[in-house]
């Protein structure tokens, strides 16, 4: 009997020193950023850069770069702020996991991060949410000029009148088609079908259209583009529904009628980026919608089969016109840092001209200043930021709803117009639906 | 029984192990071929194979070292929840204590629960131990979620082992420490190596918790690292392809090693009723 | 006679029994149980994150100091120019009157000395910026009665306010009025009502239809499949347990599907499910299983098939090794003894394989079905719940309320619900397993 209770205590000592070992071993990593004194938040003047300055180490978290472009910035900003350190932390690349990552870590007010990068639809929702830090006052101290900006990347950081991010590198949706094979771009969607029927088979391709009709948040921004087009929206200026309108039933019935023609790929309905991507740098299709990123690829000798033949355009165009949805990064500090100062230094750098123009050149990011496309180096990464068209487009690209619940407005539209796509229920059913819970969902 | 199989038997075999196996082959074939040729074609073989999707995949990412964390949080795992799980099967099937049907009913309970509905409070649980990004970090968590199991399976077995032995053990002045460390532990060795499979591979495997509590790449685990090769808009099916088979291989040495150890025990042993 | 000795041998097997059970239970209890015993508790509420006046657990009446403090700095100031310009004398006496009448309640409120020495605290920490971490600091209960009223005296004089701003001819100070009517209203949203809906929630969800939906595919999803897994992961069994050459490499191999993490795994069959490239669909579209290629990712039943495809290839050898371990415990010597009655194969299998093997199959079952209907990073990756919500499980649901739309309250009520209809399915097996496992040693 002795031995055992001698054994069993052997073996619960041998568990705990286990625990103890494997604790002292994460000890080291674990806290980097915490002793520093807190001479940030002191708030004005005394912010001017100087050289005695404690050092700090900031943490900024993002998503996946497998460009140079995140490294390259960091160390310029390192080289300017040599008090400021600045420590990456990869989060997944797909936006919804990484928004789940941000929000398990601030909603816990975790200062384990300082600054992140933000997809264009969270700042309202985090703002709401007390988890990051309104940058005004920042803003106004620095004289920054956010009119510098192309307007729809501040209104989608700008929530409840108080802006919430910096505008860090923007996307918007355009229109690819294959210069093998046509001279000029459809100019609207009626012209699109008309001529992908007419096109499809031509020079080795299967499809006259690509585009993202799976139920994911690629959707929204393939639904955004034809509602705006056709003079529609989901929630007006004044924060009210009017998804229910004739404009909106008219573009989910153009949706429709694309995503069920035999023009495009049977399985259209579970295309995201990837798929459309795949298929396009194979020469499969005439003609593509996707973010302004598929031009590198389509002229990428390893993997394209179609280099040279690509141009962009402009999406077509609706009764009202031709719209883009807008997409992008922003920046954001948490407001739990405990070194808001140095994190705003960063945050400046890397949303300023000096910072974009980096992330431009090296990791090939569209900026969000617009005279950053006059600037030569810039025009000189690729075609896409020398051509004029394309500064166009990112000019009047149009934010999705910016609300505190959009991604419970997201949901339900992802829903509803995909139900349209399968033919599960009419488009006016789905504008009806789409009106009746985005309202209750807001009332809530 | 001992009967070996004709022609016909390992022809079903082999058929079968293929259908079974199909889809990493595919995965094998896929990660020799060259970037343009994995989705352009349903060839199995490519002309020209390439080992670059390999090279891709150990020098983009630190794979080894996602191996490494891998290896030591599982094999922390396993031990421990073996010890704890071992322990409480043996008190709940062998010895006289009360309350046993709420002693499996408890730790049953703890597998009832969407373990999605957990992370939050365990995020702030393992963020207040200061055990974010480190071992300890994801072993707690992976050794409870893995009790459940571990108890109940052996407890099937410790109960199937003749109380005669225990009683003769008994007789002879043994402690029932002893009789639990010299009798059934031995006896029970084909159900302590299963379960300590499959506590090994569900800790390799899992996904979630490794993504949030460990969330510097020093201290990622394999299916987090695997995960991080895709970025935004591109999925390098090259470099996953690649690098799911490297991290597969270990495992299938080391299920080879164990396979053994769960044959032996009872059946070889000096049991026969 | 030998009473004594088997007593005192007793009383230490007790106390062993305990000590072995202790450190199990403990991490059981504080790992899991705990935070399940507060989602229970979250689940009373409504409880969301990104909605400022829900964003607590909130017993009763509450007010956010840090909001409150910064709003009532400006209070005072404002009412004072308001009285100055006011462009009538009846104008003025009402804002003085407003001016009172709040000054009364806020000392009323800060009479408190505890909630008085953290408006200092919080007044500090405002004046040099800072935001205020602590939630003990940032909130504060109130007393019910005095919360509604001050609430309503605020709302009330912010539409005097408004009114007087209306009724303005003069522009500039039409602005200043409403300025500060729009600035009361937002103090009386800092003063936050209690958020417990107690059961509310929950007959919520009985109504809602997509939960129903989510119920009736997890329900599927987990039948279907682990049938499946049970047939095959006995099949395997059986055939892995007999003797041949080279069966150590193919028991490793018939493993190898479940050793590939399933988050990969599902990235993996997403792969070969391709309308496009997706070798899988290829084969079953040439061997006319399916329709079409596309099918398999596009369909409700479809994509339903993809998934318990997927689920089923990747935990049937899971099954399998759990029932191989089982088999291992039958001895031999039964089956000599039967092989000499004469009896066949499938004889044996019915007579002494199956009996004999109840428990582990049970059990096996049992640890199957609780993960089946918990099932989330397969569907999660694989189809994201889509086409059409065709194959959104449960916990999908339930994930997608918590993180995705910050709901903790609801997506609590998912999760109990979860465990509800676990614990149900639990409760019938353990009543098949039957008293085999608890009963001590008694014969």
């Amino acid at each position: 009997m002795k031995f055992s209770k001698l054994a069993l205590s052997s073996l619960l000592l041998i568990a705990l020193v286990f625990f103890l070992v494997a604790c002292n071993n994460s000890a080291s990593t674990d806290q980097d950023s915490n002793d520093e004194s807190d001479t940030s938040s002191d708030n004005g003047e005394q912010a001017e850069e100087g050289s005695e300055e404690e050092p700090v180490t900031i943490v900024y978290a993002r998503g996946v770069d497998t460009t140079p472009g995140t490294d390259a910035v960091i160390k310029a900003f390192e080289e300017k702020f040599p008090h400021i350190k600045v420590e990456q932390r990869e989060m997944p690349a797909d936006t919804g996991q990484s928004h789940d990552q941000y929000v398990t870590l601030l909603s816990s007010q975790s200062s384990e991060i300082d600054v992140f990068n933000a997809d264009v639809i969270w700042p309202a929702e985090f703002a709401q949410a007390n988890y990051v830090l309104e940058l005004d006052r920042f803003i106004e101290r620095d004289g920054i000029n956010m009119e510098d900006y192309f307007p729809g990347t501040v209104a989608a950081a700008n929530f409840n009148g108080k802006q919430w991010a910096m505008p860090q590198y923007t996307d918007a949706g355009v229109f690819y088609y294959r210069t093998d094979i046509v001279d000029e771009p459809p100019a609207t969607w009626d012209e699109l079908i008309e001529m992908s029927n007419e096109l499809k088979g031509e020079g080795g391709t299967e499809y006259g259209y690509l585009m993202q009709a799976a139920q994911y948040e690629g959707l929204i921004t393939n639904a955004i583009e034809f509602i705006a087009s056709y003079g529609g929206e989901v929630v007006d200026e004044n924060n009210n529904v009017v998804v229910n309108s004739p404009e909106t039933i008219k573009a989910l019935e153009k949706m429709k009628e694309i995503v069920t023609s035999d023009f495009v790929p049977e399985n259209i309905l579970n295309f995201m980026e990837i798929e459309t991507e795949n298929a396009w740098i194979e020469g499969n299709a005439v003609f593509a919608r996707n973010w302004p990123y598929m031009m590198s690829s389509s002229n990428d000798e390893e993997r394209s089969e179609i280099v040279d033949n690509v141009e962009m355009a402009r999406l077509p165009a609706g009764d009202e016109g031709t719209a883009a949805a807008l997409g992008g990064w922003m920046t954001m500090i948490n407001r739990y840092s405990e070194h808001p100062e140095a994190a705003w230094e960063f945050v400046k750098f890397i949303s300023g001209p000096e910072g974009q123009k980096i992330t431009a050149v090296e990791g090939g990011r569209a900026p969000t200043l617009s005279a950053l496309y006059d600037d030569p180096e810039v025009q000189g990464v690729s075609s896409l930021f020398a051509n004029p068209e394309f500064r166009e487009v990112l000019q009047s690209a149009v934010p999705r709803p910016v609300s505190p619940i959009y991604p419970e407005v997201s949901d339900i539209m992802q829903i509803e117009i995909s139900k349209v796509l399968t033919g599960d229920q009419t488009s006016e059913e789905a504008a009806k639906n789409m009106q009746e819970k985005i309202e209750a969902a807001m009332a809530e | 029984m001992n009967k070996r199989g004709g022609i016909e038997f390992y022809l079903f075999l082999i058929i079968f192990v293929f259908l079974v196996m199909f889809p990493f082959i595919w995965v094998f074939l896929t990660s020799i071929k060259p970037p343009r040729e994995i989705f352009s074609s349903f060839s199995w073989f490519t002309s020209n194979p390439t080992l670059a999707s390999y090279e891709a995949a150990l020098t983009n990412r630190p794979l080894v070292r996602y191996m490494i964390n891998s290896f030591v949080v599982s094999s922390l795992t396993t031990i421990l929840a073996l010890v704890f799980a071992s322990f409480t099967a043996y008190a709940v099937t062998r010895l006289p204590i009360k309350g046993k049907g709420l002693i499996l009913g408890l730790v049953l309970a703890a597998s009832m629960f969407p373990q999605i509905a957990i992370i939050s409070p365990m995020f702030s649980l393992v963020t207040g131990l200061g055990l974010r990004n480190s071992y300890m970090g994801l072993v707690i968590p992976y050794i409870t979620i893995s009790l459940p199991l571990a108890i109940w399976i052996l407890a099937t077995f410790f109960k199937k082992i003749p109380f005669e032995l225990e009683e003769s053990a008994k007789l002879d002045g043994a402690s029932p420490f002893q009789t639990f460390r010299k009798i059934i532990l031995p006896l029970a060795a084909p159900g302590i190596f299963t379960t300590g499979i499959l506590v090994f591979i569900a800790a390799w495997n899992e996904y979630l918790f490794a993504l949030t509590i460990n969330s510097d790449d020093l201290w990622r685990t394999v299916p987090v690292g695997i995960s991080m090769y895709q970025s935004q808009y591109s999925i390098p099916w090259g470099d996953i392809s690649a690098a799911t088979v490297i991290v597969t291989i270990p495992i299938v040495i080391l299920v080879l090693f164990f396979q053994k150890r769960i044959v032996s025990g009872l059946t070889s042993g000096s049991v026969k009723e | 006679m030998k009473n004594k000795k088997s007593r005192s041998f007793q009383l230490s097997e007790k106390q062993l029994g305990y000590a072995m059970v202790i450190p199990s239970l403990i991490l059981v209890i504080v790992v899991v149980l705990w935070p399940v015993a507060q989602s229970f508790y979250n689940s009373l509420f409504d409880y969301r994150l990104n909605d400022p006046s829900r964003s607590q657990l909130m017993l009763s009446a509450t007010i956010d100091l840090e909001r409150y403090v910064d709003n009532h700095f400006y209070i005072g100031g404002q009412l004072d120019s308001l009285a100055d310009g006011a462009e009538n004398e009846e104008d003025a006496e009402k804002v003085k009157e407003i001016q009172q009448d709040i000054e009364n309640y806020h000392s009323e409120m800060i009479s408190d000395e505890a909630l008085k020495v953290k408006v200092e605290e919080i007044d500090e920490l405002l004046a040099n910026f800072t935001p205020v971490r602590d939630s003990e600091l940032k909130y504060s209960k109130l007393d019910n009665e005095f919360a509604q009223e001050y609430q309503q005296a605020l709302e009330a004089h912010a539409a005097a306010l408004t009114k007087i701003a209306e009724s303005s001819n003069n522009e500039q100070s039409a602005q200043q009025f409403q300025q500060t009517s729009d600035l009361l209203t937002s103090t009386a949203s800092n003063i936050l009502n209690s958020n417990f809906i107690g059961l509310d929630n929950y007959g919520k969800y009985m109504k809602d239809q997509r939960m129903w939906k989510a119920m009736g595919n997890t329900v599927f999803f987990t039948v279907i499949s682990v049938a499946f897994e049970l047939v095959l992961g006995l099949a395997i069994a059986l055939l892995i347990n007999r003797a041949f050459i080279g069966r150590g490499l193919i028991r490793a191999t018939v493993l190898i599907p479940w050793a590939i993490p399933t988050a990969v795994a599902a990235m993996m069959w997403g792969f070969l499910y391709d309308g496009q490239s997706g070798i899988i669909a290829h084969y079953l579209e040439a061997l006319n299983i399916i329709p079409e290629s596309s099918w398999l990712l596009t369909t409700s039943d479809g994509g339903m098939f993809s998934i318990i495809l997927a689920d089923v290839w990747k935990t049937t050898p899971y099954m399998a090794l759990l029932l191989l371990a089982g088999l291992q415990t039958i001895p031999q010597s039964l089956y000599e003894a039967s092989s000499v009655d004469g009896a066949n194969k499938f004889q044996q299998f019915w007579s002494i394989t199956l009996p004999l093997l109840k428990s582990s199959i049970l059990v096996a079952l049992l640890f199957r079905t609780l993960d089946a209907f918990r099932v989330f990073d397969l569907i999660y990756v694989l189809t994201g719940g889509g086409p059409a919500n065709a194959t959104e499980s449960i916990s999908v649901y339930a994930y997608k309320t918590l993180f995705a739309q910050q709901n903790f309250g609801e997506g609590s009520v998912l999760s109990v619900i979860v465990f509800i209809s676990v614990a149900i399915i639990s409760l019938v097996y353990v009543k098949l397993i039957g008293s085999d496992l608890f009963e001590g040693r008694t014969k």
